[in-house]
């Protein structure tokens, strides 16, 4: 990372941090619970968001398919939330290493193969498990499953209610921070270096002596647990899951929002996610043609800035300093 | 065990066969412009959609089904080619051109899909079927329509087939994305040739549109009906070849018909992919590598 | 940027909030609906169904002195899209009720955040039985007929039609799917028909032919399916081109051939029956008030979604002015066993489980009209109430 993209980093990540303030600060003045709760699913969908980076910035691998730990992440947790013990430690604990299992299981098909084809199969593994839900019965097949309490959590010297949106908010927030910086810390690691070295030059890495498989696997299963983490969070938000979570749709929004933020920057994941999110919000309400506006978007964002808002942000910078 | 054959299996293979002739001819589309220039075309299915709808408005206008199977690819063909000029190639030699042409193709399918419904409407449209009645094939009854699809799609194939490696058109093509810089050397217009592959491989799209709207029927959510199955064929038969894209298709559709018989319906697509998911594992490239061997 | 996105939020939601101080303004009624997707078509009728109510009562004084205002969102069926949309008509908009979804999914997802923020919402299309049954909400209304109650509606006319028929189902797999044929063959069988077969194929499937082998060889004089949209025109102009239907009486769900799909399946659909709660054909006056006002509108013709949502409005003006008020609890306990007229005539919505009671007709599809054969009157139509919730 050069200088202007390590300045644009912080940036953003001040600018995010900001945003949640004026927030919150909002919030407790107006009451207002939607606009916290759909940041919060902002932030929850740039969960996923950070997984698809974590694989395409970072590794160079484009996934077309975490839908699929998402959405298993979210059942989970509505199975274990509705069904079994409304615990959000033990929740978020088994998803963490469920996903991480599902993560390591599924690595053993995907990567077999690279680029476009890797693409190909994590789309095609999302498909089927997609469908599989949507066929089973007891999961609420297409109507998914309703009924998902809402959440305390215990903490040692308060107790906090996931039922209130500034609480819910920040929980959310501090949880992707925590994600958002172990990945980061992850980034400056010997593992993060040799990702890097399979990011730009994969074929080399075993004449200098490295295997590329294991660190490839590290960081799919890395993935498949962020994606799994912020999956489990939907349902304590919504009350719900439903099979619509596991679609292409999901797991091509995501690589959308990551596209726009900043390929490899990890907080334009975030902050794409969010923009997205408003974005399609306030489209959506001005009118009912929003997709052709987001396809519109999307096709300007691709062919101009194509290293998304991190990416005009470092030009900017780099035009100042050189001014 | 005659009988069986006879009026459960026969009837099944003949039907996969005639979704088979659909499936490939949307396959060829996609692979020629996935194999031959290394573009993913998300909104593939979108051109299949437009040549449905074009194919029905026109009909509407009174001109006979048969004029529109020629109109209609050529309607098609300066869309293709503004896509390819304009957008496509802006992209085309970004480091990420794979994850870019995606998006953007993904990004004018969603375009795509809402502009039909807002020029033709949220219903159902279907053109009337050209050939009706039906006929006797080995004791089970099959409609006309269909026998013709499955006679004039194995034509149309075998001409593209032509058309790609037994032509100086063809040759041109296939050296200008082989090698960009020595085809254009030797004087060949490089640019104009990509636009126009593009082009054609929507132009294919948008003609098998026409073809199976009879059958299918029309509606602005029609473009993602064959995508799925396009895609996995392409992959299994092979980036860019056109035989390879023939058998996986003849091959995937008649594991999908089949299979109905023994399992529930809802599988079959899953099965597809597991095919598809298999083949990527284990032999990349498809059963037929790219462009050399037809 | 992200300056201008704050900015942005603060004021709609300071827009939003102001609106709702004004207590004493338009009742507004939120309607999330599928505008865009595959469902359009049906988001569609209900939008026109709502909107010339609505239009209608505005005209003559509103409800209680205040104008209603409808407030449209796109839900694109999906339930994830559908909560958020809800979720913002409830707390930004205020809305005093809500309506519009389509799937069973959203209903349910919808409904459950109703209970959450203590409004009230109907659905106009859902007719997954389990919305008045087992997952029954007390916050959830429903008003159109129930997959029960159409199919006991087809089934006595198919008792007395085509007694001890021999039948064969085709259904697409989703949850919709199954539990109409299930509704209807459960309901088909204690009336003495006999299943010979079902297929449950995947839901936008595009050939059905692979299936044809199968029904011929349990050689049904009845084929029932509860298909819909697009997938109603492939199913039943292939089987028209294979010969399938040739001598079978074609039966179905209320929602498989509706004025989205007739026109591009023509005359496949030639003597198609099903159980249903409208048909453009009824007789009754309040029927050919509705069709001209509807025709003179939106120059379409209305079909049983776009009717239950004009009747959704009258429902509510009921129910506001017997509670005289638009509290949620007050209006509730005012829908309980409340009867109002609609182009149906007059329906009750049942305190029990919250389910609308009507008449329900059969309908044969003849030249593209649905021509009323048969009729079966509420009470039998409705089956028990097995809500046990409230």
């Amino acid at each position: 990372m050069d200088k202007y993209q390590y300045q644009a980093v912080r940036i953003m990540e001040y600018v995010m941090l900001v945003a949640a303030i004026i927030l919150i600060i909002f919030g407790k003045i107006t009451g207002d619970t939607f606009f916290l709760r759909l940041a919060t699913e902002a932030l929850i969908f740039g969960g996923l968001a950070l997984s698809v980076d974590l694989l395409l910035g970072i590794v160079g691998l484009l996934s077309l398919g975490q839908a699929l730990y998402f959405g298993f992440g979210a059942y989970l947790s509505a199975l274990i939330l509705r069904d079994w013990v409304p615990s959000f430690w033990l929740c978020i604990l088994l998803v963490a290493i469920s996903s991480a299992i599902l993560g390591w299981v599924t690595s053993y098909i995907a990567l077999r193969s690279k680029g476009v084809y890797f693409a190909l199969i994590s789309f095609g593994l999302a498909q089927v498990f997609a469908k599989s839900i949507y066929n089973t019965r007891a999961l609420g097949a297409s109507d998914g499953m309703v009924g998902v309490p809402i959440v305390q959590i215990p903490l040692p010297f308060l107790t906090l209610n996931l039922g209130d949106a500034i609480t819910f908010f920040v929980v959310t927030f501090i949880l992707m921070s925590c994600i958002y910086f172990a990945l980061k810390y992850f980034l400056y690691t010997p593992l993060g270096r040799i990702w890097g070295g399979v990011r730009s030059n994969e074929s080399r890495l075993p004449y200098l002596g490295y295997n590329t498989q294991t660190p490839k696997r590290i960081a799919f299963i890395l993935a498949a647990i962020v994606a799994g983490v912020s999956g489990a969070l939907y349902p304590m938000l919504r009350g719900f899951v439903s099979p619509e979570l596991m679609y292409f749709s999901v797991s091509g929004n995501a690589v959308i929002t990551v596209v726009l933020g900043g390929v490899g920057t990890l907080i334009g994941s975030l902050f794409g996610s969010s923009l997205l999110m408003i974005l399609k919000s306030i489209i959506g309400t001005l009118t009912f043609h929003h997709h052709i506006v987001i396809g519109l978007l999307f096709i300007v964002v691709v062919i101009f800035a194509p290293k998304g808002i991190v990416g005009i942000l470092c030009t900017k910078l780099k035009e100042r300093a050189t001014r | 065990m005659l009988e069986s054959l006879q009026y459960i299996y026969a009837p099944q293979i003949i039907n996969g066969l005639s979704i088979g002739v659909a499936v490939i001819l949307m396959a060829l589309g996609l692979t020629i412009i996935f194999g031959l220039l290394d573009v993913i075309n998300m909104s593939h299915g979108e051109f299949y959609a437009a040549g449905a709808f074009l194919g029905v408005s026109l009909m509407g206008l009174g001109i006979s089904f048969w004029w529109t199977l020629i109109i209609v690819p050529l309607l098609l063909v300066p869309f293709g080619y503004l896509m390819q000029e304009l957008l496509i190639k802006k992209v085309f030699h970004h480091k990420d051109r794979h994850i870019l042409t995606l998006l953007l193709t993904f990004g004018v399918a969603t375009i795509l899909e809402d502009l039909y419904k807002v020029i033709w409407g949220a219903n159902t449209a279907k053109p009337a079927t050209p050939i009706t009645g039906a006929s006797e094939v080995l004791g089970v009854m099959f409609p006309n329509y269909r026998l013709f699809l499955m006679m004039f799609g194995a034509l149309l194939i075998f001409a593209v087939w032509l058309l790609i490696y037994k032509t100086s058109i063809g040759s041109i093509v296939r050296a200008a994305t082989l090698d960009r810089n020595m085809s254009a050397s030797l004087g060949i217009p490089v640019n104009r040739v990509y636009a126009l592959t593009f082009a054609f491989g929507v132009a294919l799209a948008a003609l098998s549109g026409v073809l199976l709207a009879p059958i299918y029927s029309v509606f602005p959510t029609m473009g993602k009906d064959f995508i799925l199955m396009a895609f996995a064929v392409v992959i299994v038969g092979g980036l860019g070849s056109i035989k390879g894209a023939v058998i996986a298709g003849l091959l995937l559709t008649q594991l999908q018909s089949l299979s109905s018989l023994f399992i529930s319906p809802v599988w079959s697509d899953p099965i597809v992919f597991a095919v598809m998911v298999l083949v990527l594992m284990f032999k990349p490239s498809g059963l037929y590598a790219g462009m050399k061997n037809g | 940027m992200q300056m201008k996105k704050i900015v942005l939020a603060i004021s709609s939601v300071l827009l939003g909030s102001s609106i709702a101080i004004a207590a004493d303004g338009p009742i507004k009624i939120g309607v999330v609906t599928p505008l865009s997707g595959t469902y359009t078509p049906i988001g569609q009728q209900v939008k026109m169904g709502l909107e010339l109510a609505t239009k209608e009562v505005n005209a003559s004084g509103g409800i209680m002195g205040r104008k209603v205002e409808l407030i449209f969102e796109d839900e694109e069926a999906n339930p994830a899209v559908a909560t958020q949309k809800a979720e913002k008509l409830f707390q930004v908009s205020n809305v005093d009720f809500l309506t519009g979804t389509v799937n069973s999914g959203s209903t349910l997802a919808v409904g459950q955040l109703a209970e959450r923020n203590n409004k009230l919402i109907a659905t106009t299309v859902s007719f997954a039985d389990s919305i008045t049954s087992d997952k029954c909400s007390p916050n959830v209304f429903r008003v159109n007929a129930r997959a029960g109650m159409q199919s006991a509606a087809l089934a006595t006319w198919l008792a007395k039609e085509k007694p001890n028929a021999n039948v064969f189902y085709i259904g697409p797999d989703y949850e919709m799917g199954r539990s109409t044929v299930s509704a209807f063959k459960k309901a088909a069988e204690e009336k003495g028909a006999k299943s010979v077969g079902e297929i449950f194929a995947p839901l936008d499937n595009k050939d059905y032919s692979p299936y044809f082998g199968q029904v011929r060889a349990a050689k049904p004089n009845v084929i029932y399916t509860s298909v819909a949209g697009n997938d109603t025109v492939r199913l039943l102009t292939q089987m028209s081109e294979y010969g399938v239907n040739k001598g079978v009486t074609l039966v179905g769900a209320a929602g498989t051939v509706t004025s989205q799909n007739i026109a591009a399946t023509g005359s496949a659909a030639e003597g198609y029956v099903t159980g249903v709660g409208y048909s453009a054909k009824a007789d009754t006056p309040a029927n050919k008030k509705f069709l001209a006002a509807f025709q003179a509108e939106f120059k379409t013709q209305p079909d049983l979604y776009g009717t239950d949502s004009y009747g959704l409005i009258y429902f509510y003006k009921a129910a506001v002015e017997k509670a005289k008020s638009t509290d949620t609890d007050k209006v509730r306990a005012a829908m309980k066993d409340l009867e109002w007229s609609t182009p149906q005539g007059m329906k009750k919505m049942r305190g029990g489980d919250h389910q609308a009671m009507q008449e329900m007709y059969a309908v044969k599809i003849e030249g593209g009209q649905f021509n009323v054969i048969g009729r079966v009157p509420a009470e039998q139509a409705i089956g028990p109430d097995t809500c046990t919730r409230f």
